[in-house]
C-alpha cells in the first residue's frame, strides 16, 4: 500500500463546512431569480387508473397562471427510464401509482399555481389495483408493467440468478437445515431537503437547470431526449444538495423536465419545490422484499449449501430496481463459501408507489435475511455466532459462490476479530445469556452480522469518470468532477487527492460542483463509486498536471524532475534554495506550458454471465462486521440499542473524518430500518407521509458508535481505497435483530421490529382505509368513475 | 400588516400578510434563507430559530406572534469577526456536517441548550437535539461538537471567574 502520503489519510476538514455552518449554503429552495414563476403538479389520487379525459383549458384561464403542460408537451409523450423506458415525465394514458404527476402548472405565485391545479379537469377510470407482490406474476394479475412482445409476464421487471451446483439436493443430505421466510419493508430516504428544480430560459432557446439531482449528466441526457434539444442547449448545474442516499434520481429528473418545458413555454424562469408530503408520495422508496431461505450445514459447523429465492416489489416503475435486483442477487449468499448455491430473485411491478435506489441497493435487504439465517443456524448447532462466521466466511484465496477467486484485499476475518475484541464479545455474550435466565423483564442481547459489498458498478454498467484541473491566475487550482457531492463528502476527497499529488495546501484548491458545461460526464453518482472511480480520475488529472509543473521547477532549479523535492509547497533541487509555488507557476507560464489537464479513469472490465449466473461480478469488495448490544423490555416491547461496534475494510481511508461520518450515518439509517421505518401502502395508498407518521431515528435513538477501519490495500482504488457510503448501513439491521434474538430467545423475521412484534411476535393490522390521507397538497379534483 | 421586532440584534420592521408563519416571513419576506423549510409540521427542526432565547420551530409560529419580541436565526450566530463562532467552528472541526440541511437548526438547538446548561452530559445533549432530525450524520459528531463547545465555554467562564 502507498502509505507515504502527507495529506491523504491525515486529519482534514470538509471543503463545504463553512458555508453550511453559517447558513449561507444555497439549496434549490433558496434560489430566486427575477421574473421567476412557481410550478406545481396535479398528482393522481388513485393508484391505478386509465386517464379518460384531461382538460387544461380552464386552468390556463386562471388569473396568474402562465402555462399548463401535460405529456403532450414532450417528445414521445415524455417517455423515459434510466434502465427501462417505462416512465413518463407526466402520465400518459394511465396512472400507475397514487402520487404520479398528471399535469403541471406555472404561475406568478404558488397560490395561483394551486388554483390552476384545481381548475384542471381530469377524469380517471379505476383499474384493478395490484398491491400484493406475491400475486404480481399470476396469469390473471392486473397488468401494471408495459406491454411485452417476448411472452414474458408484463409485471416482471427483471429476473436474476446466481447458480453454483445443485443446493437443494445437498441441503436434503445436511444434518442441520433451516428454512425461513423473511420480509423487509419499503423505506423512505427521508433526506431533510425535498426535491426541486429551477429552469432558466435564454433568448437563444437554451436552458440552464438547477436541480436536486444525484447525477446531472443523466438529467441532461433525459432532458435532451424528452425536450428534443441538443446537448449545447441544456446546461445542468448542481446546487448544494441536502442529502440523497440514492433517492434523488427519477423524481428530480421528472421535475427538471417539467420546469424546463414550462420555462420554454413561458419564456420565464420556473421553480418547483416540494412539501414533505408531496416528496414522499411522488418520489420512490427502497423496494420491499420477501425472501425464502433454505440453508444446510454439517454437524461440525461447515456451511454446505444455500437456496435463496426472493421477490422484490418495485412498484409502478422499474427505476433502479432493474439493477437493485442484480446487486441483491450477487450479495444474497452473504460473505460465505458454499459448495452449492442458488439465488433466484425477481422484481415485479405493483401499484405500491415505486421503488428504486436506496443505500445498499439490494444488499441491505438480502443481508437482513442471510445474516439472520446464519445466526439461527449457529444457534441450532450450538456454535458461537462469531466462531461460526469465522469458520465459513470468505478469506484470501477463497472462491465466492459466483466463481470469483479472491486474490487480494480481503479483510473480513480481521474485521470480525476486531469487533469481537472491541465489544468484549466473549465475556459479554456469556454474561447476557446468564442474565437472561433470571426473571428480569429487561433482557440483554449481543448480536453480530458480517457482509461484503461490491465496489462501484461491477456488471451494472460502464464504469469511468473524468476530472479537469487547472492552475488559475491567482495560483489557486480549479478542480472538477462529473460526480456529485450531495453531502457524502466527495468534493473533500477529491480536494485531498489533488493536494496530495500536487504537493500543495488543500486550501489552494477550489473543487467545483458539477456543471455539465464545465465538467465531464462521469456516469452516475451511485454505488458508493465516487471515491474509487472519481478519486482515480482526480488523481490522474493532478498527477498529469504535476508532471507539467515539475518541468518548470526542474528548469528553474537546473535539475532533472526526478531530483525535485518539496518542502511545504516549495520546490527544492539538489543544490539550490527553495523556490515557491508561485515562482514555479510564473516560470511555467514563461516557458509557455499550459497548466491544465483533463483525465479519464476507466475501471477494469468485469465478466458476468447473466444466463449462467456465474462470473466476476465486481473487481473488489468492501468487507465488514458489526456487533449490536440491545436491551429489550419484555413488558413494553421496547428495544434500546445500547451500543454498536463496527469494523470495516474500506481499503485505505482518504478522509478519516468523512469516512467516520458515513459510518455513523449509515448505522443510524440501519437502526431506523431495523426498528421503526416502514412505508405503509394500504391497497396502493401510501399512509405515512410526514415525519409524524414516518419516524426516523433521533439523537436519542442512536448510541455512541465505536467504529474502526481495517485498511487493506485495494490495488484498483486510489492509494488503496474502496468505499464506505452504502456498506456502513448494510449489516446494522441484522446485527440488531440477532441481538434481539439473543435477548429474547425469539426471532423476528420481518422488520421493523416494532413493539407489537416483540411482544406478540406479530404485527397489529390497522383497518383498511382505502383512501389517501387528506393532505393539502393532494388535489382530489380528479373525478374518479365508479368501479364497474 | 406591519410588524416590528428585533432580528439578530437589529430593530426590524416588515409588512407582511397576517396569515404567514415566521418561517415564511424569514425566508420569503426577509430573504434569510439560512432557516430551512423541512416538514412544516414541527417534527424535523430544520426551521429552528430562537424566540426570546427559546428554541422554536418557526413553521409553528405565526409571524405576527413575534411582534415586539426578539428572534435569532442562523444568520445571527457569528463570532466577533463575523466568521463562525466557537460552536460553528466545532461543528467544522468535528465533522458534524454532511449535507448541511439540518445544520442551521442543529446549531440553534445547541445554542439553546448551552445557554441553559453549562455542563450537559452526552445524553443530555442528545435529548436537547432530539427535536432536530439529521439523516446523514448519525448525530455522533454533532454531539462531539456540542460537548467540545460546552467544555471550552466552561473553561472560559471559570477563567473569567478566577480573574475576576
Amino acid at each position: 500500500m502507498d502509505k507515504k502520503t502527507k495529506i491523504v489519510g491525515e486529519p482534514s476538514k470538509r471543503v463545504d463546512a463553512l458555508e453550511k455552518v453559517l447558513g449561507t449554503a444555497r439549496y434549490i429552495g433558496d434560489y430566486k431569480v427575477p421574473g421567476m414563476l412557481y410550478a406545481r403538479v396535479l398528482r393522481s389520487s388513485h393508484p391505478h387508473s386509465k386517464i379518460v379525459s384531461l382538460d387544461i383549458s380552464k386552468a390556463e384561464k386562471v388569473p396568474g397562471v402562465r402555462a399548463v403542460i401535460t405529456c403532450q408537451d414532450f417528445v414521445n409523450n415524455g417517455c423515459f427510464g434510466r434502465f427501462m423506458n417505462d416512465q413518463f415525465i407526466l402520465a400518459y394514458k394511465k396512472v400507475r401509482y397514487a402520487g404520479e404527476g398528471i399535469a403541471a402548472v406555472a404561475a406568478d405565485t404558488p397560490e395561483a399555481a394551486y388554483q390552476g391545479i384545481l381548475a384542471i379537469e381530469c377524469i380517471l377510470e379505476p383499474l384493478p389495483i395490484l398491491s400484493d407482490m406475491e400475486r404480481a406474476l399470476d396469469p390473471d394479475a392486473p397488468q401494471v408493467g408495459p406491454d411485452r412482445v417476448d411472452g414474458v409476464h408484463p409485471n416482471l421487471v427483471v429476473h436474476n440468478i446466481v447458480h453454483k451446483g445443485e443446493p437443494l439436493e445437498l441441503i436434503q443430505d445436511c444434518p442441520v437445515q433451516l428454512e425461513r421466510k423473511y420480509h423487509t419493508p419499503h423505506q423512505d430516504h427521508a433526506y431533510l431537503e425535498t426535491e426541486g428544480a429551477l429552469a432558466i430560459p435564454f433568448s437563444d432557446g437554451s436552458l440552464t437547470i438547477y436541480s436536486t439531482d444525484q447525477s446531472p449528466f443523466i438529467n441532461q441526457s433525459i432532458l435532451m431526449q424528452v425536450l428534443g434539444l441538443p446537448q449545447t442547449k441544456i446546461r445542468v448545474i448542481q446546487p448544494v444538495i441536502g442529502g440523497s442516499f440514492g433517492g434523488k434520481n427519477d423524481l428530480s429528473y421528472q421535475t427538471s423536465a417539467q420546469v424546463a418545458a414550462l420555462a420554454l413555454k413561458t419564456g420565464q424562469p420556473v421553480r418547483m419545490t416540494f412539501s414533505r408530503e408531496e416528496s414522499t408520495i411522488a418520489g420512490y422508496m427502497r423496494d420491499a422484499m420477501n425472501m425464502y431461505v433454505r440453508i444446510g450445514a454439517d454437524q461440525d459447523g461447515t456451511l454446505r449449501a444455500l437456496s435463496f429465492l426472493g421477490i422484490l416489489d418495485s412498484g409502478a416503475y422499474a427505476s433502479g430496481s432493474y439493477l437493485t435486483t442484480w446487486r441483491a442477487c450477487i450479495h444474497a449468499t452473504g460473505a460465505y463459501r458454499f459448495d452449492a448455491a442458488h439465488v433466484d430473485l425477481k422484481s415485479v411491478y405493483t401499484n405500491n408507489g415505486y421503488s428504486g435506489a436506496f443505500r445498499g441497493y439490494g444488499n441491505t435487504e438480502v443481508c437482513f435475511a442471510i445474516e439472520q439465517a446464519i445466526d439461527e443456524l449457529a444457534d441450532r448447532l450450538g456454535i458461537d455466532p462469531i466462531e461460526f462466521r469465522l469458520k465459513n466466511c470468505l478469506k484470501l484465496g477463497d472462491t465466492t459462490p459466483h466463481g470469483h477467486t479472491l486474490k487480494e484485499s480481503v479483510g473480513l476475518t480481521e474485521c470480525i476479530e476486531k469487533v469481537r475484541a472491541l465489544s468484549d464479545w466473549d465475556a459479554k455474550r456469556k454474561a447476557f445469556s446468564k442474565h437472561n435466565q433470571t426473571s428480569s423483564s429487561l433482557r440483554k442481547g449481543l448480536g453480530v452480522a458480517i457482509f461484503f459489498h461490491g465496489v462501484s458498478l461491477g456488471a451494472e454498467g460502464v464504469d469511468n469518470a473524468s476530472s479537469t484541473i487547472q492552475v488559475n491566475g491567482d495560483y489557486t487550482i480549479s478542480l472538477s468532477s462529473g460526480l456529485t457531492d450531495y453531502g457524502q463528502g466527495s468534493r473533500t476527497v477529491y480536494t485531498l487527492i489533488a493536494a496530495e499529488e500536487l504537493g500543495v495546501n488543500p486550501d489552494r484548491i477550489i473543487m467545483y460542483r458539477p456543471d455539465t458545461d464545465t465538467s465531464i460526464s462521469s456516469g452516475p453518482t451511485v454505488a458508493s463509486r465516487a471515491t474509487v472511480v472519481g478519486g482515480n480520475a482526480a488523481r490522474l488529472a493532478a498527477q498529469n498536471l504535476a508532471k507539467i509543473i515539475n518541468l518548470a521547477a526542474a528548469d528553474i532549479l537546473h535539475c532533472r524532475p526526478d531530483q525535485l523535492q518539496r518542502v511545504g509547497e516549495s520546490f527544492i533541487g539538489p543544490d539550490e534554495e527553495p523556490v515557491s509555488w508561485e515562482m514555479v507557476i510564473q516560470h511555467a507560464r514563461q516557458m509557455g506550458l499550459i497548466l491544465s489537464n483533463q483525465s479519464k479513469w476507466e475501471a477494469p472490465q468485469i465478466d458476468w454471465n447473466f444466463e449462467t449466473g456465474q462470473g466476476i461480478p465486481y473487481y473488489a469488495y468492501h468487507y465488514g462486521a458489526q456487533v449490536a448490544e440491545v436491551e429489550v423490555d419484555l413488558d413494553t416491547g421496547k428495544i434500546l440499542v445500547k451500543d454498536i461496534w463496527a469494523a470495516h475494510d474500506a481499503g485505505r481511508v482518504i478522509f478519516p473524518q468523512g469516512a467516520a461520518g458515513q459510518l455513523y450515518g449509515g448505522i443510524a439509517q440501519g437502526i431506523g430500518y431495523a426498528l421503526m421505518e416502514e412505508v405503509i401502502y394500504d391497497d396502493g395508498y401510501l399512509q405515512n407521509l410526514n415525519f409524524n407518521e414516518y419516524t426516523i431515528p433521533t439523537a436519542c435513538d442512536v448510541p455512541d458508535i465505536h467504529g474502526c477501519f481495517v485498511e487493506t490495500d485495494n490495488p484498483i482504488g486510489p492509494y488503496g481505497a474502496k468505499n464506505i457510503a452504502e456498506p456502513a448501513m448494510v449489516p446494522t439491521a441484522p446485527a440488531v435483530l440477532n441481538a434481539v434474538a439473543h435477548a429474547t430467545g425469539q426471532r423476528i423475521y420481518e422488520i421493523p421490529a416494532s413493539l407489537e412484534k416483540v411482544l406478540l411476535m406479530r404485527d397489529l393490522q390497522r383497518p383498511a382505509q382505502h383512501n389517501l390521507p387528506n393532505h393539502k397538497f393532494l388535489v382530489t379534483r380528479q373525478k374518479i368513475l365508479k368501479v364497474q | 400588516m406591519n410588524i416590528a421586532f428585533k432580528l439578530n440584534g437589529k430593530k426590524t420592521s416588515v409588512t407582511i400578510p397576517e396569515d404567514i408563519t415566521l418561517l415564511t416571513m424569514l425566508r420569503e419576506h426577509l430573504n434569510l434563507t439560512g432557516t430551512k423549510q423541512g416538514c412544516e409540521i414541527g417534527e424535523c427542526g430544520a426551521c429552528s430559530v430562537l424566540l426570546d432565547g427559546k428554541l422554536v420551530n418557526s413553521c409553528l409560529v405565526l409571524a405576527p406572534q413575534v411582534e415586539g419580541r426578539e428572534v435569532v436565526t442562523i444568520e445571527g450566530i457569528r463570532g466577533l469577526d463575523g466568521g463562525p463562532n466557537d460552536l460553528q467552528q466545532n461543528f467544522i472541526d468535528h465533522g458534524a456536517i454532511q449535507c448541511g440541511y439540518c445544520t442551521p437548526g442543529m446549531i440553534l438547538a445547541s445554542e439553546a441548550l448551552l445557554s441553559a446548561h453549562l455542563k450537559p452530559s452526552r445524553s443530555e445533549i442528545r435529548e436537547a437535539l432530539s427535536g432536530n432530525l439529521c439523516r446523514c450524520t448519525g448525530y455522533q459528531q454533532i454531539v462531539d461538537a456540542v460537548e467540545a463547545t460546552a467544555k471550552s465555554r466552561n473553561l472560559q467562564s471559570e477563567g473569567q471567574k478566577n480573574n475576576g
